[in-house]
């Protein structure tokens, strides 16, 4: 068939993912909330970094996932070829994002509002199609098996229980990254761009560096829940980044709350229980449960922004 | 041979895409709203026209059941999603965000109602006939070039020489003026989404009879249209319409040098290297700074 429509899948996770998040059966209730927890914690980054981007640097990124692959891809290939250490991956997947932000941070500085979106949406396209495309890197569609378990300076952290505990603490360490940069000087002049550019532009803000070094911060703090994620499924493949990744993750803040603090993480708990909710459902179909969780999440961000634009977590 | 072919389908795909394409950008001409929902309304014209003719239906009374569906969908979002948020001074963010639930929202609900495989009809206008070696044209080639055509003869009509026409060309252009004319902004924008959704009625029925409908489908409509509304510069309906064809065949002349995957990719290709180069698009009056 001519015009190939490889990614046009509904948003859902991977069947791999749904597999180790949310299919039980035959193991205790702990190993699987514990799961649950560490792709929560490992969404929680994702959710507060998108954030960054567009709620505190109002620049509407459609791309997340992009860098997510991006980390992802660059720690699984650490991993496979030199050595499973989490804080190596972390640094390449961090190194490579960065380099890529430039590819987000450039059509920011030239283009506005609706053309951003579409130039992002762009960006996530042609790099699905890279992802594909690129066998020696990525393993194409197969995509990169038997990642090795994560250590920390020689001690394996792989294992359920204490990858939660290095997750958590990556995601507490982002979350004060961010907290701090908002409350000082550079959050600040990033929510007066937001807010207007052209006034901060008068007052003498430096519009191209402010960002620059936001898509930076956004898109390495991206690359290492990719990193995270590696780990965590042990298998990478492009089904994680497309599109619709991009926008669970968009659809995360907004129904958070978007440019709060702890929005991106109750919207992240949020979507993440609802399939485990759903699946608790008697009479719904296993295969149905990807179709109403969309249903629902697509509603909730009509809804929401129809009654209460600032989101669950957001001052009315 | 091979080129001949690929440009072939890639005018037919193009011709679905410009008809799709123009839609958005007289919508989002007029009324600056980012209808990303419009794929929403592909995909519902298209489901309303195979449940017509599951039915029993004449072809045609299923394809007046889709343009109905189509333009009914898009007044009422419109009317219902858009305008509400816009009154609480919702700014452009939060209508993209609202548009893209809608879309995900209604592709899903198709899903739970159908299924989600690929629905196509088969007819001896879709089977492939030998026009020259080595090149197979189905007659729904003419079809679609022919109704494309005619679409957007009627269409030119109506912006060129109609009344409301020329009154939704004035909105774009300057709405104050417009209201200090007297003229009602709310009806013109309602104007503009029936005729802009009930342009992709014909698309979504041209788009089962070529490549098939799926669930999902929606979302590529709505990249491509969104895509080609730049490149063809924001405000022309024209361009938009150039641009859909230039972005059909560009898809499908892109299989020819690399693999299938960038199919997709190709119409982004395109956009960036307008976005580099012009950002203004093909016709595009205003530069986008």
């Amino acid at each position: 068939m001519v015009g190939g429509r490889g990614i046009h899948r509904a948003v859902r996770l991977s069947p791999r993912e749904t597999q180790r998040a949310f299919r039980c059966e035959g193991c205790a209730v702990i190993p699987y909330l514990v799961n649950l927890a560490t792709l929560i914690a490992i969404f929680g980054i994702l959710a507060s970094s998108m954030n960054v981007l567009l709620g505190y640097g109002g620049i509407f990124s459609v791309a997340h996932a992009t860098f997510m692959g991006l980390g992802a891809y660059a720690a699984a290939q650490i991993a496979l070829l030199i050595t499973p250490d989490l804080l190596l991956a972390c640094l390449a997947a961090v190194i490579v994002t960065s380099v890529f932000s430039v590819c987000l941070a450039l059509p920011s500085l030239r283009v506005r509002n609706e053309y951003f979106i579409v130039a992002s949406l762009g960006l996530q396209m042609v790099a699905v199609a890279v992802f594909t495309d690129a066998h020696a890197i990525t393993g194409g569609m197969g995509g990169l098996v038997g990642i090795p378990q994560a250590e920390l300076f020689g001690i394996p952290v792989g294992g359920g229980f204490a990858f939660l505990i290095v997750c958590l603490a990556i995601l507490v360490l982002n979350l004060l990254i961010v907290f701090v940069l908002m409350r000082g000087s550079f959050g600040r002049s990033l929510m007066a761009m937001r807010d207007n550019e052209s006034a901060a532009q008068a007052l003498g803000k430096n519009i191209p560096m402010l960002k620059t070094f936001a898509t930076l911060l956004g898109c390495s703090m991206a690359g290492i829940a990719g990193a995270l994620f590696a780990f965590y499924l042990q298998f990478v493949n492009v089904e994680s980044f497309t599109i619709q990744q991009s926008i669970l993750i968009v659809a995360m803040v907004v129904i958070g709350g978007i440019g709060t603090f702890s929005g991106p993480l109750v919207g992240a708990v949020l979507l993440l229980l609802l399939p485990s909710a759903l699946s608790f459902i008697p009479g719904l179909p296993a295969e149905d449960i990807g179709a109403v969780q969309q249903l629902i999440y697509g509603l909730l961000m009509v809804l929401l922004m129809m009654f209460r634009p600032s989101g669950i977590a957001g001052r009315h | 041979m091979l080129y001949l072919q690929l440009f072939v389908v890639g005018i037919q795909t193009g011709a679905l895409y410009a008809l799709a394409a123009a839609g958005f950008a007289l919508i989002f001409g007029a009324t600056r709203t980012f209808h990303i929902a419009h794929g929403a309304t592909y995909v519902l014209a298209g489901y309303s026209f195979l449940a017509g003719l599951a039915m029993g239906w004449h072809w045609l009374l299923a394809v007046l059941l889709a343009l109905l569906v189509a333009t009914l969908f898009g007044i009422l979002i419109e009317k219902y999603v858009y305008k509400p948020i816009q009154r609480h001074r919702g700014g452009f963010f939060t209508v993209f965000v609202a548009s893209f639930g809608v879309l995900i929202a209604v592709q899903s609900i198709i899903e739970l109602t159908f299924g989600r495989g690929f629905q196509s009809i088969s007819s001896p206008l879709t089977r492939s006939q030998e026009l020259l070696p080595g090149l197979f044209v189905a007659p729904v080639f003419w079809v679609v070039s022919l109704l494309a055509i005619l679409c957007f003869l009627a269409f030119g009509f109506i912006l060129g020489r109609t009344r409301p026409g020329i009154a939704l060309r004035a909105l774009s252009d300057n709405p104050e003026l417009l209201r200090s004319f007297g003229l009602s902004a709310n009806r013109l924008s309602l104007l503009a989404f029936g005729l802009g959704s009930a342009l992709v009625a014909p698309a979504a029925v041209l788009g089962i009879a070529t490549t098939g409908l799926q669930a999902s489908s929606g979302t590529h409509i709505m990249l491509i249209s969104s895509a080609a509304t730049i490149v063809g510069g924001i405000g022309s309906v024209r361009g938009a319409i150039v641009a859909g064809l230039l972005l059909g065949v560009a898809e499908s002349l892109v299989v020819a040098l690399v693999n299938t995957q960038w199919s997709e990719a190709a119409a982004f290709i395109v956009l960036f290297a307008f976005l580099l180069v012009k950002p203004s698009g093909l016709f595009g009056v205003r530069v986008a700074r």
